[in-house]
């Protein structure tokens, strides 16, 4: 069966990718984290800090902004 | 009198090409291995989670337009990569041997681009082919592993050219924070 998983692709619905960019930014969160942080024993405080405050919440207020010039934008 | 030890200073190119070839390796090189090991496992997990959602066609060096450049940035996972490129080699032989090599009395461009149809047709009824929205979660999470192996091979070198080793020291805290 995990062999089967590496061979055949999963069947997604269109919503389910939305979500699967949270695992993706906890991995460009720890990266980056891991080669800048000063101090490892920081790691995950400033991982959590990260992926919370800039990556979850700037995509949060991206997509208002976004939503906002959809459903304002002055029509002709 | 006891002669003063040279520090050790890595070698630039070759923590460049262990950081590219094993991601994590560039710093075991320069003496910070903790970070190392936690760069290695968290892009091997992020590559092979893309293969294990988007199976084998993921690492594709054959995928038509901008798709060709999730390739290179596949390739920046280094043996992951690699492995992922000679896996899908491995079952596109397969799927294409059964193909005639020529199909039909056309000419050149139109005998390819039969051949393309009849590859993805064929790979399609083996339930290989890689539709949306699969592709682009597949693909992202395959390049974006590469992506993040090539700056974790930055720093690596560019610690190695300034002649870095080990971790960086920590200034003394002072005072009442010392605990």
């Amino acid at each position: 069966m995990i062999a089967a998983l590496f061979v055949n692709p999963v069947n997604l619905s269109p919503t389910s990718q939305l979500w699967l960019m949270l695992p993706l930014f906890l991995s460009a969160a720890i990266v980056h984290k891991t080669i800048r942080t000063g101090n490892l024993r920081r790691l995950w405080r400033d991982v959590a800090f990260l992926f919370t405050v800039y990556m979850i919440g700037g995509t949060i207020v991206l997509a208002l902004v976004l939503w906002l010039v959809m459903t304002h934008w002055p029509s002709r | 009198m006891a002669r003063r030890k040279k520090p050790y200073r890595p070698n630039p190119p070759l923590t460049l090409l262990l950081a590219w070839l094993i991601p994590g390796a560039g710093h075991v090189c320069i003496g910070r291995p903790l970070r190392g090991v936690i760069i290695f496992l968290v892009i091997c997990a992020t590559f092979w989670a893309g293969v294990g959602i988007g199976g084998v066609m993921t690492v594709d060096p054959r995928a038509a337009g901008a798709e060709r450049w999730w390739f290179v940035s596949e390739m920046l996972a280094g043996v992951h990569g690699i492995v992922g490129w000679q896996r899908q080699e491995r079952v596109y032989r397969k799927v294409t041997s059964d193909l005639p090599d020529s199909i039909g009395p056309f000419n050149r461009a139109e005998a390819e681009s039969r051949r393309v149809y009849a590859v993805n047709k064929a790979l399609a009824d083996k339930g290989l082919a890689l539709v949306y929205p699969t592709d682009v979660v597949a693909r992202a999470y395959a390049g974006i592993a590469g992506l993040l192996n090539l700056l974790c091979m930055f720093d690596a070198t560019a610690l190695a050219m300034m002649g870095t080793f080990g971790e960086p020291s920590r200034k003394r805290k002072t005072g009442t924070e010392e605990g």
